[in-house]
Parts: structure tokens; C-alpha cells; sequence
């Protein structure tokens, strides 16, 4: 027989049996296009998230008091000592104290309440913050105890609106202020929060909070290896604190100390999580789609039995019968494929846009696992019950094959 | 010098057939002893059950016998690998079915095409000419556009000698053409198979009506599995159709 007639012959037996080609396209098309559009949806949130966090440097601490995180605590357990033994560490850089200033801000009649960090300039280079407008915060105005603040940008549109901030005078508690610099916008929904902080000179916070011993957070990079200066800070701090924890259990500490790269890592697990679990549902409409494309093809063998019967009797060769339904196959999944393929992405697409009218930037991501695996797997079925009963049927007599029921 | 050894087209030594289900063996045929020469019209009669469809498949390679032997011309079928049986079955026998057996949602056209589909010597060229006279043959022009469940009973099983004559092979076998047909299209079908014969194919038909069998020059009559007459047919019937086949 001909290529071009086995090719055709293919295609005259998808229009003959319509319905069977059509649902077992849609079989296809609904197992791929779910799974695409699942782990892309998946795929790229993990990546917004993960972007977000990766804002933070990676080899950026934070050292806090235990409980600093429950509302209404009081608890300071790191001192000033503690601040000067760490920035002797030789694995740490960079460090930041920070004292919270629990005041009102106020410009003309509008007032807000952020979190107002005293603290020294490290800590914006610690949080990659970069400056918008005017300047950082200065050695000099932490040496001087200078009533300058510094605005994130969320605060300053709360406190001026339209108005250009720098060189205006604020109210905090009942300390003026000059406006020195407004930070850059990060622009993602995740640091809202940082976006609305006020900077002020560490001393000045000092002063204000009446503080004598103690700091409420410290900013600091590592050197180089994150758990040689997680352990260096660690074990700096219990022989300062006296804490006995041979066994690291975190409940004994008074502190707490991690890296950013930590948080990245847990979300990053979090996330990925998210997507895996996207994924498994989609498999089932995969798996669901499969089922549909085993039963279709099955139910047809009867109908189809007869006629690979009757083409033998007429003189087709075993060869030829597959070849042609081997075409067939090839043509619903291939087709099944690239719409389910293409629908996957064009939804995924259009939903990720949507979401990113509300979110900010995100970036479509498609993983080509999700691709090669879901367009496999129905490909697979497509083809193994398409041709597995052909050829089963074919190794029959003709008469054997025409008498089927 | 000794005269070439006479080679008959179709010939059957003690040829048996049993069928077989889980194990369970059905005997239907026994010591089979035949000789069919070329250009002869036999019919095969005999009562419903006694095995003329189960010897007819096995004669025009749709099946396979399970002991003796099975010659044509001159060649044991069971020496033939599976790529000579679906050349056989392509270009030099051809079956019509009581059935008719037509491919469903599927054109006249296309149905008489079927076969040459997978015959390996007529130019793709020539297809069109060799269907549309094929159709022409059984009177069915008109209707070659039409699908096969549109058509009658007899229309269809005029399509199906229209697709067994469509590759000019050298035997044609009929079972039972006319027992799904009324009279008047059963005539036409014999008409047809007797221009088919005139134009020098082999005909076997098999039939359990003498009437349908007298269309025949020869009867072989079969009961129960075994040849119990091979008969000339001397009051032979003619169906007068009008139809002519070319050589
Ligand atoms: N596939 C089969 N399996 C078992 N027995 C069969 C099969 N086909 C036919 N038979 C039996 O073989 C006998 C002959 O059948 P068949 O050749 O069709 O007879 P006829 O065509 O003369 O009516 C019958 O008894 C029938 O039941
Ligand atoms: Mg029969």
C-alpha cells in the first residue's frame, strides 16, 4: 500500500467515526490543557513569591528577642554588649541595630502610625532599599543624634500626598524632623509593609524610647558561609546569656537568629508544595482523560475488528492495518496534544495577566516537565489503545476478524 | 517428450476443518476432494450448517484449513506466508458476502475503491476509470455518491460484486449473495455473477436454494462436511439483466 494512501485512509477513518475522533481529541485536549494550566499557574506564583523574597539578599540576618513577634510583648533579652560582641565576629558584616519607635507621625493635619526603625545606615544596603529621592540615612547623623528622617514610600504618599516631601518638617511624638529621603518603590504587595517605614538615626530612637540597654532587632550580613555565622552568633549568645543548649533546641534560646536565605527556602518549599499539589489534580483530569481515550478506543474494537476484517479480506497486510490506525492515533493526540497544549497556556496566560493587575509583576512560567510529562502520558494512551487492539485485531484471520462480535 | 502435468486452478486433498473453542474441537469438514478448473461457475449447495461457508472461506484465503491439503494452482496454501495470503487475497480471488460486509458511512465510490487500495500493481491512476466502470457494470452510476447504509439491500449487494470485480481477479466466490435479497434483486445479482463468469472469472457460489444453484454450470452438493454429488447442471437458468462485463 501507499504512504500516501495509508495517510489517507487514516484520515477518511477519523471522519468516519467522528465522534469516537472527536472525544478522544477532547480526552487529550482536557488532560493536557489541565495540567499545563495547573503547573503553570503553580509554577509561576512560586516564582512571583520567590522573586519577592529574593529582594533580600540572601547571606542578610536578622537577630531578634524571643517573642518580639507577639503584639503587646515587651521582651528585650539583646543588649547593647550583645550588639558590639557580634560586629566583633569575624563572620559577620554590615550590622545594624535597631530600636522601635512607638510614636505618631504627623505632617499638618494628617497623622499615621508606622514602624519607625532607629537604626544606622547598613540596614537599607542589609535590605537591598535603595534611595528614591534625596539621601540615606548618615554615619553623621547617627554620631550627632541629627532629627532626620527618612520615608519609605508608602509613608510618604500617606503624609504628603502629592506634595514633595524633602526638606518638610514632621511631627514624631513630640520631636521634629526633617524629611532627608524618600526610599525607592520595591512595588510588590508582599513588602507593603516595609514600604511604609520611617527611618530615623538610631541615637535619636535611643534617646526618644528612654533606652539604656537594650536594641529590639539587629540587621547584619554574613561573610560568607550563612551557618558558620549562624553557629558563631548563636553560640556568642548563650555563653552571653547563659544558656546551657547542648542539644540546639530553639525553645531554650531568648533569641532568635536566621538568615533570609532560610525564609526564601521555607517558602520556596511552601510553594513548591502549592504547585505539586496543582499538579496532582491535574493529573487526575489527565489520568480522568485517559480512562475516556481507553474506553472510547475499546468500545470502537468491535466496529473496527470488522472492518481491519474486511480490509484483509480485500487484501490489506498486517503492516498496512497498523500503519493506518498507527496514523490515526498519531493524528488525534498530535492534534489533542497541541490544542490542549496551546489552550493550557493561552488560559494560564490570560489568568496570570489578570492576576497581575492586582499583584504586580509576574512573569508567566511554564516548566517543560509539565509539558513533556502530560503530553506524553496522553500521547501514550492515545497511541497504545489506538494501535494495541488494531494489532491484536489484525494477527486474526479475516474471517476470525469479521465474524467478531 | 511427455506433455506438461495438467495444473488445475483450485484442488483439495482429504482437506479437514475443525474449529476450535477453549479446547473444544468442532469437526465440520472431512476429506474434502475437489477440483476446480479455471473458468468454471460451481455452485455449492447443501443445507444450512453442513460447512459450505466454513469451505469456501478456506478456498479463497480467509481461513485456514487444519488438515489435508489445499493447492492453488499448484501451490499448498500452507506453505504461503501471511505477505503471499494478502497478495492472493489482492489480486486473484475476491469475495461477496451474505452480508455484504460494505465499510459503514462510507461512499459506493470509496467501498468499490477499497481494494485496489491495497493491490500492488494497478497504477494509482488507473483507479478512478477501473471503479466508475466497476460500478457502471452493476447498474449503480447514478448512486455512487451516496452512502452505504442509503442504499437496499440489493443496491448494496451490487456494490459488493461491484468491489469484487473492481481488481478483475480470477475467482470470485459468492456466499449466500442473494439470501438477505427479494427475488427481483436476487436476479439481478445472479445476472451479474453470470456476465462475471462470460467474461471468464471463475465463479463459486454457495447457495442452499437448487433454484439459485441452477445458475451454475456445475453442483457440488455438501452435507454434513463431506462432498456427497458434483452434478452438471443440465436445466441451467439464465437471469436476463442486460448487464455485460468487459473481459
Ligand atoms: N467459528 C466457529 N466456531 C465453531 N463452530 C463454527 C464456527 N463457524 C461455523 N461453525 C460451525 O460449523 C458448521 C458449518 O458452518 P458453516 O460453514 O457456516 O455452514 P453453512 O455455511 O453451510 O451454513 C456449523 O455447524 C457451525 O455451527
Ligand atoms: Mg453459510
Amino acid at each position: 500500500m501507499l504512504f500516501s494512501d495509508t495517510l489517507h485512509t487514516a484520515l477518511e477513518g477519523l471522519k468516519r467515526n467522528r465522534m469516537r475522533s472527536l472525544l478522544t481529541t477532547l480526552g487529550i485536549i482536557i488532560g493536557v490543557g489541565s495540567v499545563v494550566l495547573m503547573v503553570s499557574i503553580g509554577t509561576s506564583f512560586q516564582r512571583y513569591i520567590l522573586d519577592q523574597v529574593e529582594t533580600f539578599s540572601g547571606d542578610t540576618f536578622e537577630v531578634n528577642a524571643k517573642g518580639m513577634e507577639q503584639v503587646g510583648k515587651d521582651i528585650n533579652t539583646i543588649t547593647f554588649g550583645d550588639v558590639e560582641a557580634i560586629r566583633n565576629l569575624s563572620t559577620v558584616k554590615n550590622i545594624a541595630p535597631a530600636i522601635f519607635v512607638t510614636e505618631r507621625v504627623q505632617y499638618g493635619t494628617k497623622q499615621i502610625a508606622p514602624y519607625i526603625f532607629g537604626t544606622t545606615k547598613e540596614l537599607f544596603a542589609n535590605w537591598s532599599m535603595k534611595i528614591g529621592e534625596g539621601r540615606l540615612l548618615t554615619d553623621a547623623d547617627v554620631k550627632g543624634a541629627a532629627s532626620v528622617a527618612v520615608l519609605g514610600p508608602q509613608a510618604a504618599e500617606d503624609l504628603f500626598e502629592n506634595q514633595n516631601p524633602l526638606g518638610k518638617r514632621i511631627t514624631i511624638g513630640s520631636r521634629k524632623f526633617t524629611v532627608v529621603g524618600i526610599l525607592e518603590e520595591i512595588g510588590s504587595p508582599l513588602a507593603s509593609q516595609l514600604e511604609s517605614i520611617v527611618y530615623v538615626p538610631f541615637t535619636v530612637a535611643k534617646a526618644m524610647m528612654g533606652r539604656t540597654a537594650y536594641v529590639d532587632y539587629i540587621s547584619l550580613q554574613s561573610t560568607g558561609d550563612n551557618e558558620m555565622t549562624e553557629l558563631d552568633i548563636t553560640t556568642l549568645l548563650r555563653q552571653r546569656h547563659n544558656i546551657e543548649n547542648p542539644d540546639n533546641d530553639p525553645d531554650k534560646d531568648d533569641f532568635i537568629a536566621r538568615s533570609f536565605a532560610q525564609a526564601t527556602e521555607i517558602i520556596g518549599t511552601v510553594t513548591m508544595s502549592i504547585t505539586l499539589f496543582l499538579g496532582l489534580i491535574a493529573s487526575i483530569s489527565l489520568l480522568v482523560g485517559g480512562v475516556g481515550i481507553m474506553n472510547i478506543m475499546l468500545v470502537s474494537v468491535t466496529e473496527r475488528t470488522r472492518e481491519i476484517g474486511l480490509r484483509k479480506a480485500v487484501g490489506a497486510r498486517g503492516r498496512d492495518i497498523l500503519l493506518q490506525f498507527l496514523f490515526e492515533a498519531v493524528c488525534l493526540t498530535l492534534l489533542g496534544g497541541i490544542i490542549g497544549l496551546m489552550g493550557g497556556v493561552v488560559l494560564g496566560f490570560v489568568l496570570v495577566l489578570v492576576a497581575a493587575k492586582f499583584l504586580g509583576t509576574i512573569h508567566y512560567t511554564l516548566s517543560l516537565w509539565a509539558v513533556v510529562a502530560s503530553l506524553a502520558t496522553s500521547i501514550g494512551i492515545g497511541l497504545a489503545f489506538g494501535i494495541f487492539p488494531a494489532r491484536k485485531a489484525a494477527q486474526l484471520t479475516p474471517i476470525q476478524a469479521l465474524g467478531y462480535e | 517428450m511427455s506433455t506438461p502435468k495438467h495444473i488445475p486452478l483450485i484442488e483439495t486433498k482429504k482437506l479437514c476443518k475443525s474449529y476450535f473453542n477453549d479446547d473444544l474441537e468442532t469437526p465440520v469438514l472431512f476429506d474434502i476432494d475437489l477440483v476446480i478448473e479455471r473458468g468454471e461457475f460451481v455452485a455449492i449447495m447443501g443445507p444450512s450448517g453442513s460447512g459450505k461457508s466454513t469451505l469456501m472461506h478456506i478456498l479463497g484465503f480467509l481461513d485456514h484449513h487444519t488438515k489435508g491439503q489445499f493447492l492453488f494452482q499448484g501451490e499448498p496454501a500452507t506453505k504461503m506466508d501471511e505477505d503471499t495470503l494478502a497478495k492472493i487475497r489482492a489480486t486473484r480471488v475476491s469475495f461477496v458476502f451474505q452480508a455484504f460486509n460494505l465499510l459503514p458511512r462510507t461512499t459506493v465510490f470509496q467501498n468499490v475503491l477499497l481494494p485496489l487500495l491495497y493491490h500492488p500493481t494497478i497504477p494509482a491512476a488507473e483507479r478512478e476509470g477501473r471503479v466508475q466502470r466497476a460500478i457502471e457494470a452493476v447498474g449503480l452510476s447514478e448512486r455512487s455518491t451516496y452512502l452505504s447504509n442509503q442504499l437496499s439491500g440489493g443496491q448494496k449487494q451490487r456494490v459488493a460484486i461491484a468491489r469484487a470485480l473492481v481488481t478483475q481477479p480470477e475467482v470470485i466466490f459468492a456466499d449466500e449473495p442473494t439470501g438477505n435479497l427479494d427475488s427481483a434483486s436476487g436476479t439481478h445479482v445472479m445476472a451479474a455473477l453470470q456476465a462475471l463468469h462470460r467474461a471468464g472469472h471463475t465463479i463459486i457460489l454457495v447457495t442452499h436454494e437448487q433454484s439459485t444453484a441452477e445458475h451454475a454450470e456445475r453442483i457440488l452438493k455438501i452435507y454434513d462436511g463431506k462432498i456427497t454429488d458434483d452434478l452438471r447442471s443440465f436445466k441451467r437458468r439464465h437471469a436476463k439483466d442486460g448487464i455485460t462485463i468487459e473481459k
